[in-house]
C-alpha cells in the first residue's frame, strides 16, 4: 500500500487538545487565528507565536512533522518577506509583522485539525451548520484525493516504463497536459459512478452522518480561554498604542 | 405459482449517442431465486442491472418490482427493496468511514439513531467485517472492500440483492469466500459477471446476453455443459486455445 501524505497522521496521540471537542476546537482556535491575523503590533504578534507554538507543544504533534509540512508555507512567505521589507511603505519591521502572523497562523492549523481524524473534522463542519454542499465538497475530495493519487502515479508509472523521462521541453509539457486531460475524463466518470451509487442509497442532496460529540465544560472553558487570549493580544495592542 | 419478485417486459435502453444497449428484454424471476447474468463486455449487462432500481428509466418497456412498476413516483421504494452492488467498490464507499457508509442508506430510510446502529454491526457481521467501524476506505484491500460494499446494502436490508461483477480483481481465495459469503444469503439474488466458475457455485438458473438480448436462459448446469452455446457468445475458449504452442518468436535469443 502506498504511503500517503496525511495532516491527521498524529490523531491517534491524547493531549488535552486531543480530547477537546472537535466544534469548540475549531471555533476557538479559528478565532484565535484572526485574533492574531488582526495584530498591528510585532512584539505582540511575537507574543501570538509563542502561544501557537506552546499549542503545538501542548498537543505533542512533532515538530519535525510541521517543520516539514512548513517548508512550503516559508518558501512563499520568505519571498514576500523580502519584497515588502525593500519597499518604501514596507520596511523590515512591517515585513516580519507580516511574516510572523502568517507563521503563526498556519502554525495553528496543526493543533486545529491534526488532532483529529479528517472525517471527526468534516463532521464537526457539518454540526457547526456550515453549507452542506460546502461539507460535501470538503469530504468528497477527501475521500477521493488517494484514489486520484493512485489513478496518477499508475499513469506516470505507465509512461515512464515506456520511456518517457521528465524533460524541460515542450514534449514533457504536451504529455503532462494530455495526462491531466485524461485524468479529467476519468474523474468525469467516476462521478456519474459514486451519483448512481449514492442515489440508489437514497441520496437526495443531503448528508446525515452520526456522531458521537459531547460538549463538557472543560470544552467551553478551553474554547474561552483561547477566545480570551484573542481578543486581550488585540486590547493590548490598542492600549500601548 | 411463484411469486414474481421482478418481472420485466420488452424492455429497449438506447444510450445518448445512439447505441442500443437492450433490445427488447423480457425475464421473470420469482422470489428466493439467485440468477446469473453472463455476456461479453458491453453486452448490456450494467444497463440491466441499473434498471432494477430505477437509477435508469427507459420509456420502451416495462419493468416491474414486486408487483410494482417502476415510476419516478415510487422510486424510494424501490430502491429500499432493491440493493444494488456496483461493479468499483471506490464507487460504492463513498463517505470518509466504515461506518458513514454502512450507515449512509439507512439514514437515508430514515431510521432512529438506535436502529442505525444496530444494522450496522449486523450488516458488518455478516460480512465478517466486525469491528472495523472506524476504518477509512482508502486503507482497507480490494477483498475487505468488496465486503464492505455489500453490507452498506445489506444494512438497507433489501429484498432483492443486485451485483455486478463481485469477483472481478480479487484472488482465488478472496473470490471463494466471497462467494461461500453470498451462497448464505437468503434473499433473491441477480450476479452479472463473466466469472463462470463463481456463477455455477452460486446460481442455479443462468442468462446470457450478448448483444443487448437475451440469447439464453436455462438451469445453469445446462448452459455450462453446452460449449458451443458459451463459445457463440465469447464466453468460452475455442477449441485448441487451451494447449501451450510455441509458434511465435523464440522467447530464446
Amino acid at each position: 500500500m502506498k504511503h500517503h501524505p496525511e495532516i491527521d497522521k498524529y490523531a491517534g496521540l491524547s493531549s488535552p487538545i486531543h480530547n477537546w471537542d472537535p466544534r469548540a476546537k475549531l471555533i476557538a482556535i479559528l478565532s484565535l487565528i484572526i485574533g492574531i491575523v488582526l495584530i498591528p503590533d510585532l512584539e505582540i504578534a511575537l507574543i501570538g507565536l509563542a502561544i501557537a507554538l506552546t499549542l503545538v507543544l501542548i498537543s505533542r504533534i512533532p515538530f519535525s512533522f510541521i517543520l516539514k509540512h512548513m517548508l512550503w508555507v516559508i518558501m512563499f512567505i520568505a519571498p514576500l518577506f523580502v519584497i515588502v521589507s525593500l519597499t518604501p511603505s514596507g520596511g523590515i519591521e512591517h515585513a516580519s509583522l507580516i511574516a510572523v502572523k502568517a507563521l503563526s497562523a498556519v502554525i495553528l492549523i496543526f493543533p486545529m485539525i491534526g488532532t483529529m481524524r479528517f472525517d471527526t473534522t468534516i463532521k464537526a463542519l457539518e454540526r457547526l451548520k456550515i453549507p452542506s454542499k460546502l461539507v460535501q465538497m470538503i469530504m468528497f475530495t477527501y475521500r477521493y484525493i488517494f484514489v486520484f493519487t493512485s489513478e496518477v502515479q499508475r499513469m506516470f508509472t505507465s509512461l515512464t516504463s515506456r520511456g518517457f523521462r521528465k524533460r524541460t521541453n515542450i514534449y514533457t509539457l504536451s504529455t503532462t497536459g494530455k495526462l491531466i486531460g485524461m485524468l479529467f475524463v476519468r474523474s468525469l466518470d467516476r462521478s456519474e459512478r459514486v451519483f448512481n451509487a449514492m442515489v440508489s442509497r437514497g441520496y437526495e442532496g443531503n448528508l446525515k452522518t452520526l456522531v458521537d460529540f459531547e460538549m463538557h465544560t472543560a470544552d467551553v472553558l478551553k474554547a474561552a480561554i483561547l477566545i480570551a487570549i484573542a481578543v486581550a493580544l488585540n486590547v493590548v495592542c490598542l492600549t500601548v498604542v | 405459482m411463484m411469486e414474481m419478485v421482478i418481472s420485466i417486459a420488452n424492455l429497449s435502453y438506447i444510450y445518448h449517442d445512439g447505441t442500443p444497449a437492450l433490445k427488447g428484454v423480457s425475464l421473470d424471476i420469482s422470489r428466493g431465486e439467485s440468477v446469473g447474468v453472463i455476456g461479453p463486455n458491453g453486452a448490456g449487462k450494467t444497463t440491466l442491472l441499473l434498471h432494477l432500481n430505477g437509477i435508469l428509466m427507459s420509456k420502451n418497456g416495462i419493468v416491474k418490482i414486486l408487483g410494482i412498476e417502476a415510476r419516478k413516483e415510487n422510486i424510494k421504494g424501490i430502491r429500499r427493496d432493491v440493493g444494488l452492488v456496483f461493479q468499483d467498490p471506490d464507487d460504492q464507499l463513498f463517505m470518509p468511514t466504515v461506518f458513514d457508509d454502512v450507515a449512509f442508506g439507512p439514514i437515508n430510510m430514515g431510521c432512529a439513531e438506535e436502529e442505525v446502529r444496530e444494522r450496522v454491526a449486523q450488516a458488518l457481521e455478516w460480512v465478517g467485517m466486525e469491528g472495523c467501524e472506524q476504518r477509512l476506505p482508502q486503507h482497507l484491500s480490494v477483498g475487505e472492500k468488496r465486503r464492505i460494499a455489500i453490507a452498506t446494502i445489506l444494512s438497507m436490508s433489501p429484498q432483492i440483492l443486485v451485483i455486478d461483477e463481485p469477483t472481478a480483481n480479487l484472488d482465488p481465495r478472496a473470490k471463494w469466500e466471497l462467494t461461500v459469503l453470498l451462497r448464505g444469503m437468503s434473499m433473491t439474488k441477480i450476479v452479472a459477471s463473466h466469472d463462470l466458475e463463481m456463477i455455477a457455485a452460486l446460481c442455479k438458473r443462468t442468462i446470457i446476453l450478448d448483444d443487448g438480448k437475451i440469447v439464453a436462459d436455462d438451469a445453469t448446469r445446462n448452459i455450462m455443459s453446452n460449449t458451443p452455446l458459451l463459445e457463440r457468445h465469447g464466453l468460452a475458449p475455442a477449441s485448441g486455445i487451451i494447449e501451450p504452442q510455441y509458434q511465435g518468436p523464440s522467447p530464446n535469443r
